[in-house]
């Protein structure tokens, strides 16, 4: 939380900085996010936990190509409705990518996703290689934007047993306000991400966030 | 001497009959006139008669008929022979009632007999021009209507086949009046190019009434043609005036999309999970999105930027149509109408009074 809230308060600046650079243009959001986490170890085992989070996401384009990286965390805990428990835990997420725009209402990018669930014991990790395609629909030209992405996960590895993961996709959407007057702009999005565990019987994954974000750049 | 002079010219006449019929009517009439101030009557009447027989038709004009018709009264009347004055007397006024001896030539006792025998001979004639051409609504075509004496006639104007154009005139001609025509029907339109009839008749039915004489006209109509109206400003010429409505459709559907996008989400995603219903609340803000977006463009709102921006253009065009529309009307004045006139003719008795 400490990393966020430092980020938080330098990334304006460089915005501000790099802005005043021809060349390339920067955006900096920060995130306050509801997490449900849904986990089936094994089948009719479900696991539910909610809770807040927090996070920022900067981005440089330069040129044809964006690069990025952003980070989430937060607390969950235990949520009714499931049946196998679950121990309270902490979330941190953190992902960076390159992305272009091929067209003017398509971006697609690519880069890992790592994502950690920590309790008092032992901390499960994932690695997942994403490829992102994310489309642009204008509702108000330059001031309402919608938008859809979608991923799907190239490759993947997890820590935690059976160490393999099987099919990881995932989608957002939602839409971006920018005000007639002000640097700031608005997001609201809701965004799900579903793995199942492979090697045998398996289980599933499903994380579901709905994020309220503040952004300043472009 | 006088019979010495007619067997001469008879004599000739006879002996060289080719050379005679190649003498021509006009010099006839000149040596004709030529024996009449010689006062040798007896050939003047030869020659001048000669000069007016039917072998001698077409050869003179009528100007030239009447001159030798006039020598030929005047001789008679010298002669002693008055009714044969007075018949020549009459063949010159049937020829041209505007015709009349000059009275520094011809001694009162001439000029009198040929003013009792005009004011007796009921005849009247039309003078036209050969080609006339009204190039615009002020000008006329001029007919001059000449009578022998005081009569009441009507100057009408008909197509070829009889069909009424117009009555130009009806009233009394005492000598001469002047008959103008603008070129237009009864009903104000142009006449339309063919073959027309200008006719003066009397008005009477009397039996000895002047017959009536016509001319053909033939009228060729030359209207030049309208311009066309300068095409409207359009777009891409224009801007548009009025908000289409393609943005509020797209911005509508990129809302809805999204929404349906949110809701469907965790099914599309996540088949284990049924998704969490927060996911609702995204939906509908993002839906409410596109409506206020669709709402903010809806179809059909007035520009007035673009109003104004395109204002200049139209009125510009708006000065065009008005130029043109003024060159139009100029146009449609203007006649141009070339009447071209046939020789006068007599016409039949039928349907010689209106």
């Amino acid at each position: 939380m400490r990393w966020i809230a430092g980020t938080l308060c330098v990334l304006p600046t460089l915005v501000s900085v790099t802005q005043a650079q021809e060349r390339a243009t920067f955006a900096f959001r920060g995130d306050a996010a509801a997490v449900w986490l849904r986990q089936e170890t094994a089948p009719g085992v479900v696991q539910q936990l909610r809770g807040p989070a927090l996070g920022a996401q900067g981005r440089v384009n330069y040129g044809p190509l964006t690069f990025g990286a952003g980070l989430i965390e937060g607390r969950l805990d235990a949520a009714s409705g499931g049946t196998g428990g679950g121990a309270a835990r902490d979330l941190v997420e953190g992902r960076a990518f390159v992305a272009a725009r091929p067209l003017p209402w398509l971006e697609v990018s690519l880069g890992p996703l790592l994502r950690a669930y920590v309790t008092d014991s032992a901390t499960e990790r994932w690695v997942v290689w994403q490829g992102r395609a994310r489309i642009d629909a204008p509702i108000l030209t330059a001031r309402l934007t919608s938008f859809v992405e979608l991923w799907r996960g190239l490759s993947s590895r997890v820590t935690f047993p059976p160490f393999l993961a099987g099919r990881v996709q995932g989608g957002e959407a939602g839409v971006v306000y920018k005000p007639p007057r002000g640097p700031l702009w608005w997001r609201l999005a809701y965004r799900v991400d579903d793995a199942l565990l492979g090697g045998g019987p398996g289980g599933s994954e499903t994380v579901e966030v709905v994020t309220l974000s503040v952004g300043i750049g472009r | 001497m006088k019979r010495v002079a007619i067997a001469l010219v008879l004599f000739l006449a006879l002996a060289h009959p080719r050379d005679a019929l190649a003498q021509t009517a006009r010099e006839l009439v000149g040596q004709g006139v030529r024996a009449y101030r010689a006062l040798e009557y007896d050939a003047a009447v030869a020659l001048l008669k000669r000069s007016l027989s039917e072998d001698a038709v077409g050869t003179l004009s009528t100007a030239e008929r009447a001159q030798a018709l006039t020598y030929l009264g005047a001789t008679e009347l010298f002669r002693g022979r008055r009714d044969s004055a007075a018949l020549a007397f009459s063949d010159v006024v049937l020829l041209d009632p505007s015709y009349r001896p000059d009275e520094l030539i011809f001694p009162p006792q001439v000029t009198n007999l040929f003013q009792e025998v005009r004011q007796a001979t009921k005849t009247v004639a039309l003078s036209v021009p050969p080609v006339t051409e009204l190039r615009a609504r002020g000008d006329r075509f001029t007919a001059r209507v000449f009578t022998s004496s005081l009569a009441e006639v009507a100057v009408t104007l008909a197509r070829d086949d009889g069909t009424p154009v117009r009555e130009l005139y009806t009233g009394p001609v005492a000598d001469s009046l002047a008959v103008t025509w603008d070129g237009f029907t009864a009903s104000g339109t142009p006449v339309p190019s063919g073959r027309y009839i200008l006719r003066v008749a009397p008005r009477t039915e009397a039996a000895n009434a002047p017959p009536a004489r016509q001319v053909t006209l033939d009228i060729d109509q030359r209207a030049d043609d309208t311009l066309p109206w300068p095409p409207a400003p359009t777009s891409p010429a224009l801007l548009p005036e009025r908000t289409p409505a393609g943005p509020a459709v797209r911005s509508l559907a990129a809302g809805v999309v999204a929404a349906a996008a949110v809701i469907a989400l965790p099914s599309i995603i996540a088949r284990s999970s049924g998704g969490n219903d927060a996911r609702f609340a995204v939906g509908a803000a993002v839906g409410a999105a596109g409506v206020v977006g669709f709402i903010t463009q809806r179809p059909g709102r007035p520009l007035v930027q673009n109003i104004r921006a395109n204002a200049p253009q139209r009125d510009a065009w708006m000065k065009r149509v008005e130029t043109v529309k003024a060159e139009n009307a100029n146009r449609r004045a203007t006649l141009r109408i070339v009447i071209r006139a046939e020789p006068l003719a007599t016409a039949e008795r039928t349907g010689s009074s209106p």
